[in-house]
């Protein structure tokens, strides 16, 4: 079986975990205590406005055909219209999403384009200073919270230093006359790496400490194992054992990691979002819990889920590509 | 006679751990001739393995190589200063400033020695082999390094050397993986492995330990061929006694990092002259030997950190005597007759002089537990 | 969702601690020669980790810590308790009576807000001995705002770290000794609970239950069941496979028993490593949803909601903000190193670190 149909077995796999997704997040939903047509409108409506209004959201019917409405509606992309916002939860989706997915990725290229080689060398020095500072980092690491590292940094690189920009996140794909300062695209590639460095080192620690973490006892592990030893002993340098022998081993926990720290990430950036009030789906989904927007919420909470379904699958398929003992064929 | 192929003497590997340090090799002395296949023997335990890492200077920490000198066609691999056996702490055995300067360089022994001239197979064929990467390419990896070849000849020679050590379909397996082939076929290629690189040295260490009696045979009717064909010389560490009648030349027996017994095989068997390898052959089925007789080794062995003193067999030993607590006898020709048959009991009075003979029998394992009158006679005495 | 077959079961923390324990050919190059005398059980485990500096260092900072929350929930729950008898609210019994006895209110407002700590000076005063750290926006004490803040802190993760455990144990022994069906659909509903987002599924129950510390405690904990019944399952599968678990069951033992006797206790180990680490973790999830609005309402303190307050002081009193995310970095560190030291101490093969 090759790596296409391999993925899409995967992807077809993870239909029954988006089912369940979509209807936890739908009783939920409509466990929320408050009358969201009362926020709409105010405190004293009349009946039939109220009525109107419940006929139009289709609140008058049971929790089942609205359960079935929803499924129908979900596969034909609507995702329903937001209470508080009167336009479609999709459209809210695709203007916030894109910083999201932006702020995620670029945590997590930051994360693993530190972590890796720290890992390693950390592994390679065992017990050396460099070995001790990368284990103390990484242990800072995993226990700061994000949104501390973020006001902490805002503190010094925005108010003392005036380094960064703290807010207003541009995005790179904007075009340049919607900013003042840039007239070429290189000029928004760097206005917005410029502020998207504090919120993706704040956001990226977490995922840097834990992947260092783990490079460094899986390298520890792999440059133990009786492969390693034979390449030592047939004469292969150590500069080639760290780098081929041992490395592409020791990344298999390393991926497994990665796809696991997704669901970290997408909690932290919910955080993240809010320290440097960025418009995103984090900020979104804690708006629409603040307003009882139960649409948007269920809108937030089924895309959060679909992107951390890919996010695994994509790392289920790279372990699969360097492990050859995953088979492609039968699950398990 | 030429100089051998390999000459070890006096090597001695110790292990720093929490708990105290493991002298796992003890002052070791043998020879490989060009050729050969000799035999390493002992119980798990005794050293054998770390003998073997230590010829290559393989070991790893907390192990160190801590006395001694090897010897590999006139090139000194370990060697060291005179009265600085014990020199440089913490670095591994890699740091050069340890060694004496005629010693080859950690470069020097990764470069010219390690595959190139001696080979090693392991134990293990399921762990000795990178499962992330095909078998083939591992296999052309080693021997592109080791003899300088480029990569499609790398490639060629690999396949004509999986076909040689009976891989069927060679050409096919070849960009196989290691976790699809069994465990026989596995230390076939790491057979192979050893000898593409046409070391003139190869260090078997346990490899047929793991596999099932049938593949056993099998490797080592290929052994035999293959060495026959090439020429080459074996290292060959075992605990199986039938192994080393089966493939062995020569026979060093250890125990707790020394050795005990030095003969030609046929010596060793007939003319059994250490009571530890009497107990070896005892606990192994013999054709010869009715089943009933089968006696396994009194007691365990010892742990290495704080060896008994005297004769370290001692506290097994059926021939104990109070001797034995007291002297540990070295590795000594039993004759002049010009065979190389050398044993370290001093039960071989005429060689040793110590008075064995008026000592008395001491309680140990071996006689306790079995007949409690004879003890007490014994240590009544 | 069934992931890709060599696929770690467990999460990153106790990631080198495989289910191979007698791999041969691992111990090559090692002594030979001395018999590994038994590393495993309670004992050694102790005294292995009462020999690692470092993991009684964490110890200490977990025990102090958990004494201040139980000093903290004595005073605020016990003594507003009491408070309810007629006796001793005659004598003036109230919550906080301890700290408001000997020393400082954590939610009265009696300073000046603002306030630097002691020896330091900003635009609102000078920093005093009476309140060592400085005061918040509204003039209360921030060390005893800290103090009071580790009895949320401190119990969120640990109960919360228990459901979770419980809940992940039962799931997971029960998956993985069945396997086959159930252990699939088990583990499918495990996998779902897992994809939607710790924070984003704690934001949900909060939603539906409102903003309440129950509620955040209990989203944390179920949140967390995935982790352990992922760890559990993945023991259960190598010991389900033991000798001595198949004697029992060809003996006749009851499933039941043979989880209880067998599993549990063989698992025990990963599982207290884990829970240790995810206490910590726990602590700045529910810090986070303080953060947001979502934990501890005020006026009770936390951590999290402190540094939110702080947010739009940072720039008048920078202590303000600093001290809250201290709290949390070394409680949180005190967990992780002592869960590290536990795992090391567990795994014979990662010694001499």
């Amino acid at each position: 079986m090759n790596i296409y149909r391999y993925a899409l077995r995967r992807l077809l796999q993870a239909v029954p975990v988006v089912l369940g997704i979509v209807t936890i997040t739908f009783l939920l939903s409509n466990a929320i205590p408050g009358d969201p047509v009362q926020i709409m409108l105010g405190p004293s409506p009349s009946q039939a406005e109220v009525e109107a209004i419940r006929a139009r959201y289709g609140l008058d019917q049971p929790l089942y055909v609205r359960y079935v409405n929803y499924l129908a509606g979900l596969l034909q992309g609507d995702l329903g219209r937001s209470i508080y916002y009167g336009v479609p939860v999709l459209q809210k989706i695709q203007e916030r999403l894109p910083a999201t997915l932006l702020l995620i990725v670029s945590s997590f290229g930051f994360a693993i384009a530190t972590a890796v080689p720290l890992g390693v060398v950390s592994a390679k020095r065992r017990n050396d200073p460099t070995d001790h500072v990368a284990r103390v980092v990484s242990l800072v690491g995993v226990s700061t919270p994000s949104f501390w590292i973020g006001l902490m940094m805002i503190l010094v690189f925005v108010y003392h230093l005036g380094w960064f920009p703290a807010t207003n996140l541009v995005m790179p794909w904007a075009p340049p006359s919607a900013l003042p300062a840039a007239e070429t695209r290189v000029d928004v590639l760097l206005a917005s790496a410029h502020h998207l460095f504090l919120p993706t080192v704040s956001l990226g620690t977490l995922q840097m400490a834990a992947i260092t973490r783990i490079e460094r006892s899986a390298m520890l592990e792999t440059l133990s194992e009786e492969y390693v030893r034979l390449a030592r002993a047939y004469g292969v340098s150590e500069r080639t054992i760290l780098r081929k022998h041992a490395f592409r081993n020791a990344q298999l926990p390393v991926i497994t990691i990665l796809g696991l720290q997704i669901t970290t990430a997408i909690g932290g950036a919910v955080l993240t979002e809010t320290v440097f009030q960025i418009n995103g789906m984090g900020t979104l989904i804690v708006d629409s819990i603040a307003r009882l927007d139960y649409p948007t919420i269920m809108g937030t909470t089924v895309v959060y889920g679909l992107v951390f379904v890919l996010g695994v699958v994509v790392t289920d398929i790279s372990y699969a590509y360097v492990d050859p003992r995953v088979t492609y064929g039968e699950a398990e | 006679m030429t100089a051998p192929l390999l000459e070890v003497e006096n090597l001695r590997t110790r292990f720093h751990t929490p708990d105290g340090v493991v002298r796992a090799v003890d002052g070791i002395s043998f020879t490989v001739r060009e050729g050969e296949i000799v035999g390493l023997v002992g119980e798990s335990g005794a050293g054998k393995s770390v003998a073997g890492a230590s010829l290559l200077r393989l070991v790893e920490d907390p192990g160190r190589i801590v006395g001694g000198e090897v010897t590999f066609k006139g090139e000194t691999l370990v060697g060291f200063p005179d009265g600085r056996a014990e020199a440089g702490d913490g670095s591994g055995d890699d740091a050069d400033d340890r060694w004496r300067d005629d010693v080859l360089s950690a470069e020097a022994i990764r470069r010219r020695i390690r595959g190139r001239e001696i080979a090693i197979i392991f134990q293990d064929p399921m762990e000795s082999l990178n499962p992330v990467f095909t078998v083939g390419g591992q296999l052309r990896e080693f021997i592109e390094l080791n003899r300088g070849l480029t990569q499609g000849r790398a490639r060629e020679l690999a396949v004509d050397m999986l076909r040689e050590v009976g891989i069927p379909e060679a050409e096919d397996r070849y960009d196989d993986y290691p976790h699809e082939f069994s465990g026989g076929m596995r230390q076939r290629v790491l057979i192979a492995m050893a000898l593409a690189c046409e070391p003139s040295l190869v260090i078997a260490d346990e490899p047929t330990t793991a596999l099932d009696v049938t593949v056993e045979g099998q490797i080592l009717e290929l052994v035999a061929d293959l060495q026959a064909k090439y020429d080459t010389s074996f290292l060959w560490i075992t605990h199986d006694m039938g192994v080393v009648a089966e493939i062995c030349d020569r026979v060093n027996v250890m125990y707790l990092g020394e050795i005990v017994e030095q003969a030609d095989v046929d010596d060793l068997f007939y003319d059994t002259s250490h009571p530890y390898t009497e107990a070896l052959l005892d606990s192994i089925p013999r054709p010869d030997r009715p089943v009933d007789e089968l006696d396994p080794i009194a007691g365990i062995m010892p742990e290495a950190i704080e060896p008994p003193d005297g004769c370290r067999f001692h506290t097994r030993c059926p021939d104990a005597r109070a001797v034995c607590t007291e002297i540990n006898p070295d590795c000594r020709p039993l004759d002049d007759a010009g065979r190389p048959h050398r044993a370290a009991c001093l039960k071989h009075e005429s060689v040793f002089g110590a008075g064995y003979r008026e000592s008395d029998p001491i309680e140990n394992e071996a006689a306790g537990g079995f007949d409690v009158g004879r003890t007490e006679e014994g240590t009544d005495d | 969702m069934t992931v890709a077959t060599r696929r770690s079961e467990t999460d990153d923390v106790v990631e080198s601690t495989p289910e191979e324990p007698g791999r041969s050919g691992r111990t090559e190059g090692r002594p030979e020669g001395r018999e590994i005398e038994a590393r495993v059980g309670w004992r050694y485990t102790l005294r292995e980790v009462g020999r690692d500096p470092t993991a009684m260092a964490g110890l200490l900072v977990v025990g102090v810590m958990t004494a201040m929350a139980v000093f903290a929930t004595v005073d605020a729950v016990v003594f507003a308790s009491l408070a309810r008898f007629e006796v001793f609210a005659r004598v003036g019994v109230r919550q906080y009576w301890i700290a408001e006895t000997l020393w400082v209110s954590p939610i009265a407002e009696p300073s000046p807000r603002l306030l630097p700590p002691v020896g330091m000076e900003n635009q609102f005063g000078r920093g005093t001995w009476a309140h060592p750290l400085g005061t918040d926006d509204r003039g209360r004490d921030i060390l005893a705002r800290i103090v009071y803040g580790s009895r949320i802190a401190i119990q969120v993760g640990i109960v919360s770290t228990l459901l979770g455990l419980v809940g992940g144990v039962l799931v997971g022994a029960v998956a993985g000794y069945y396997g086959d069906l159930v252990d699939d659909a088990l583990m499918r509903a495990v996998e779902t609970l897992y994809a939607i987002p710790f924070l984003v599924l704690v934001l949900a129950v909060m939603a539906a239950f409102g903003r309440n510390l129950t509620f955040a405690i209990l989203g944390v904990g179920i949140a967390s069941i995935p982790t352990f019944a992922r760890l559990i399952r993945s023991r259960v599968l190598s010991v389900r496979e033991a000798d001595y678990v198949e004697a029992a069951r060809a003996a006749g033992v009851r499933d039941r028993n043979i989880i209880r006797r067998h599993v549990v206790p063989n698992s025990f180990a990963p599982v207290l490593v884990q829970a240790t680490l995810q206490v910590g973790y726990s602590i700045i999830v529910v810090a986070g949803l303080s953060f947001l609005g979502f934990g501890a309402q005020p006026p009770t303190p936390s951590w999290g909601q402190m540094l939110s307050v702080s947010k739009d002081y940072m720039i008048q009193n920078v202590w303000f903000s600093i001290w809250p995310g201290l709290a949390i970095l070394v409680t949180v560190v005190g967990f992780n190193v002592f869960g590290d030291g536990l795992r090391d101490a567990l795994d014979p093969r990662l010694q001499n670190e």
